[in-house]
């Protein structure tokens, strides 16, 4: 095993909550991707999404096991939790923006680099100086903030290598966090993968391998240990407009075919912010209602992975209305006035753009 | 596979066909199942193209996500008030209830409610001397129970479920907790404390009870919740994860939205497609039987695309018809097999249902969660059944959607006939909406030979097969059960601050009964019974307790149309335990012979 930075259980903490950081930034984007659809149309592109973002939110869940386990709090509620978008992630060679978009053949090509596998080529380039400055620090080393992982896929083996690391040093006794805060598959769920409790270093190595084998394929293949198609792949079905079956190699699907309609989408604006609403407006309250629901449930997760894992069925109905906060706004064009200053910038859709959740909670931070 | 190679040939690919094919399959036998209706449901974008119909839909109906294909066609509700449906109907009742012929069956809209039958319900004429018994006890079936409970993916606690002689063998629950009960229900439950009604010389307490829904609920250890599978028409099963929770999407009927309610659809997605071939639009028309022996030698039937057809059979070792109630009657008759004792399509049931709906002193939050998620079963069973039928009752969530239609219509009345709008029209609204209350009572009725399902030549669909025609009449039993079931919901409402506004005159049209001085407005539970009932005695049944044909020794009818009797459970349960019992039966049989 490769020597690792992470030398403390606290710093191990610390790389934690950037996993978690990491795993919910995907979210308000794949969201205003899916919500942006209109209802009813593009069932294929609709499920895959779906599927997708239902699993990130499990990696989220898993990622504050993994906290829990080794006696941290997992704190969606920080003021650098939720990234400004757009924002940066960690792609090989190059990073890239995730904006909040539409669905769009510009979203799907950011997705697929969000999910691409990938791991530096050698030790020595696995952590490299910072290449865009983004407000978050997305798969930033947690020691030294200039630097950052080569891919997202570096940065989990980077936590792999401190749990392996950390155990060896103390032993069961790095797992001293309560079992009773774990977040178990009755509370969550997603056909994806079992959520099993992380109390020992093979539950947690389980653990990581899930998050990491989900998005990008296990060692290569198509699909991850589970037997389920990983998320790269998923999303390049709607790509190569093709669906994988077992056998398949990658970049080559031989299934049944999968459609996409790009017209049947609200034309939303590209990575919104409140200021472009008018403040007057019953846009601007309702855009301004969704942030505040936004912040209150991340607020209610926090409790639920804080030792009360049955507030997460309370949190279903709180996900349905954050929903239709959602549908409620890209269902309305955003008056012309505020937005077309910016219309000409980069991404937006072409004509008139609809409004969309912005997802600025610090406002109503506690 | 080649048509020589079929162990069995199953017509239907509802709830009955879906599950008994996927017990056949298991035991390593090769099927093919004949669906006359469409496989519209069963990959996920059609199901979602139903879902597009149900929410386009003005009425919003149990077929409403679910219209006929003009080659198998069915009966639907709203042709009721006219009478000009698929049913033909002589009265002098009219039969209430629907069904639907697609792939998955009428499932794709059911409730979910998954009683089992109560012991005593099996030996009516031995313990109250009406009705008939059946040839099985419940200690025989509850083994399939138990494995139907799986199949279907029900949820409840058996801590619930123990009442009226319901027994269940030690370390067992089912496969999933309960669905939790609503608020309404639990507010119901406090007002009702402490309440009972008396039934004869009895007073009978009364519970607000959690009932077994098949439903995706929290699942216990060792079970995994399935949700929407992804058929494709090659017969690949995707997964696309949806549905493996109940999200209270109060569409239970006609279509939930994501698949957590069980529909047949998911069986048949579960069975090895090697094992099994499905034809959909493929209307059995007729079984082919050597007039000599008895036995069948092949089920014809009519391939139809849009507006052509061909005719053709399917033979195997075995025959299973599986189409519904009225539609195994139906063929049966079309075939010249009425038998020797001309009971085929005799005997038709149904729960003929009253509703009670009423103002609760506070809001209780309806139209949210599951359509309902709680019953009153405490009138399902004692002594009184020798003088009128038992039932019991369903706690709606749905306010008085299901009797008057609103919320649409409370607005309607608002407006127009109180004249109301803007904030006064708001502040009525939030004030009477929050506190709609609805039950449903649904009625027992007994076998009788004279409510009957027969062919009206006359009346021919556009494939040429003849359309069912039904006598049906609901019995004295039934109707003075309907009077004590209306006289409990009103000491219901009365003990809980409940202000009845139970009118008929304000609700949609129903069809109605007259009982003595008074007038009960019912309608169907769906619940088809009885047109092949199950005996052990040649000479006054059709199939015996495997639910073989008496006069044809390698043909099964299979569903609720072998019920004796049907107490007052909701049939699904009971049609898959029985299913899986005989496709047992058949595994055994067939890998010996």
């Amino acid at each position: 095993m490769a020597a690792t930075d992470i030398q403390t259980i606290d710093c191990l903490k610390d790389y934690l909550y950037r996993a978690m950081q990491l795993e919910h930034a995907t979210i308000p984007a794949y969201l205003s991707a899916m919500y942006s659809i209109h209802p009813q149309t593009n069932s294929d592109a609709y499920h895959i999404l779906r599927v997708v973002v239902v699993e990130e939110m499990l990696h989220l869940t898993i990622a504050a096991n993994l906290m829990n386990a080794v006696g941290g709090k997992p704190d969606l509620t920080r003021a650098d939790f939720v990234p400004e978008f757009p924002t940066y992630l960690p792609d090989g060679e190059k990073d890239f923006q995730v904006s909040l978009q539409c669905f769009s053949p510009s979203a799907l090509d950011t997705f697929l680099k969000i999910e691409r596998p990938g791991l530096a080529p050698d030790a020595n380039t696995r952590r490299i100086p910072r290449r865009s400055r983004g407000t978050a620090k997305l798969a930033a080393c947690p020691e030294d903030e200039e630097l950052e992982f080569y891919s997202i896929g570096d940065f989990y083996q980077e936590i792999e290598r401190g749990f392996e690391h950390l155990y060896r040093v103390h032993g069961a006794a790095l797992f001293s966090g309560d079992p009773k805060r774990q977040i178990t598959s009755e509370y969550y769920y997603s056909g994806g993968g079992e959520l099993r409790p992380v109390v020992c270093m093979e539950s947690a190595r389980a653990a990581i391998g899930l998050i990491t084998g989900q998005g990008e394929g296990d060692g290569g293949g198509i699909y991850d240990a589970e037997r389920e198609l990983a998320h790269f792949y998923r999303f390049e079905q709607l790509k190569l407009g093709k669906y994988y079956e077992p056998g398949d190699v990658p970049h080559d699907p031989k299934g049944p075919p999968c459609q996409v309609d790009w017209t049947a989408v609200y034309p939303t604006y590209t990575n919104p912010r409140l200021e472009k609403f008018d403040a007057s407006s019953e846009l601007y309250e309702y855009a301004r209602d969704f942030n505040r629901d936004y912040a209150e449930f991340l607020a209610l997760v926090t409790e639920a992975f804080n030792g009360k894992p049955q507030l997460l069925l309370d949190a279903v109905p709180k996900m349905f209305r954050l929903r239709n906060g959602a549908m409620q706004l890209m269902r309305n064009p955003l008056p012309a006035s505020k937005a077309s200053a910016d219309s000409a910038a980069a991404g937006q859709p072409d004509g008139p753009a609809n409004a969309a959740p912005t997802f600025e909670v610090a406002e109503f931070a506690r | 596979m080649s048509a020589q190679e079929y162990d069995v040939v199953v017509v239907g690919a509802g709830v009955a066909g879906a599950v008994l094919a996927k017990h056949l399959t298991d035991g390593g036998l090769r099927v093919l199942i004949l669906e006359a209706g469409p496989a519209s449901a069963q990959s996920l974008s059609g199901y979602t193209q139903h879902l597009q119909t149900f929410y386009e839909a003005r009425s919003k109906g149990p077929e409403s996500a679910w219209p006929a294909d003009p080659n198998a066609p069915q009966p639907d509700t709203a042709d009721l008030r006219y009478n000009n449906g698929y049913f033909v109907q002589n009265g002098p009742q009219l039969y209430g209830s629907s069904y639907s012929r697609v792939q998955g069956g009428s499932t794709l809209h059911w409730l979910g409610v998954s009683l089992r039958m109560l012991p005593e319900d099996f030996e009516l004429r031995s313990l109250y001397g009406v009705g008939r018994d059946w040839p099985l006890r419940y200690d025989d079936l509850e083994p399939f129970y138990r494995k139907a409970e799986r199949d279907l993916g029900v949820s409840a606690n058996v801590s619930d479920q123990q009442y009226h002689g319901l027994t269940f063998p030690d370390g067992y629950d089912y496969p999933m907790e309960r669905v939790p009960l609503s608020y309404s229900d639990q507010w119901l439950s406090d007002a009702t404390d402490g309440l009972e009604v008396s039934i004869g010389e009895r007073a009978i307490p009364v519970h607000i009870r959690s009932y077994p829904a098949a439903r995706n609920s929290i699942p216990r250890p060792s079970y995994q919740p399935t949700g929407a599978l992804d058929r494709s028409d090659e017969g690949r099963t995707r997964q696309p994860f949806l549905g493996e929770r109940c999200q209270g999407n109060t569409s239970c009927t006609p279509i939930c939205p994501v698949q957590a309610k069980y529909n047949a659809g998911r069986t048949l997605a579960q069975i090895e497609p090697r094992k099994m071939e499905l034809r959909a639009r493929a209307v059995a028309s007729e079984i082919d039987v050597d007039s000599v022996t008895g036995a069948v030698r092949g089920i014809r039937y009519k391939q139809y695309d849009g507006s052509t057809h061909t005719v053709q059979e399917a033979k195997a070792r075995r025959y299973v018809i599986a189409a519904h109630a009225v539609e195994n009657a139906k063929l049966m008759l079309a075939s010249g097999l009425e038998g020797t004792n001309k009971l085929v399509g005799c005997n038709l049931m149904d729960h003929p249902t009253l509703y009670a709906w009423g103002l609760a002193p506070k809001p209780i939050g309806p139209f949210r969660g599951p359509l309902s998620t709680a019953g009153i079963e405490d009138f399902r069973s004692g002594s009184f059944r020798a003088g009128h039928a038992a039932f019991r009752f369903d706690v709606g969530n749905d306010g008085w959607k299901a009797p008057t239609g609103s919320p649409d219509s409370t607005v309607l009345d608002e407006v127009m006939h109180h004249g109301r709008f803007g904030r006064s029209l708001r502040q009525q609204l939030e004030s009477t909406l929050s506190r709609q209350v609805r039950l449903s009572l649904a009625v027992e009725q007994l076998p009788e030979e004279s409510n009957r399902v027969r062919l009206d030549q006359r009346f021919l669909d556009p494939l040429g097969n003849p359309r069912p025609a039904i006598d049906y009449r609901i019995h004295e039993y039934s109707l003075a059960g309907m009077a004590e079931a209306a006289r409990v919901a009103r000491a219901i409402f009365d003990h809980a601050g409940i202000e009845d506004h139970t009118d008929p005159e304000k609700a949609s049209w129903f069809p109605s009964v007259q009982y003595r001085d008074r007038t009960f407005h019912y309608h169907g539970m769906g619940h088809f019974a009885g047109t092949h009932l199950m005996g052990d005695d040649a000479a006054t049944s059709v199939v015996d307790h495997q639910q073989r044909s008496w006069e044809h020794k390698n043909l099964y009818l299979i569903g609720s149309g072998s019920f004796p009797s049907m107490g007052t459970s909701n049939p699904t349960l009971t049609i898959a335990a029985l299913a899986i019992r005989t496709a047992e039966h058949l595994v055994s049989e067939l890998t010996s012979e």
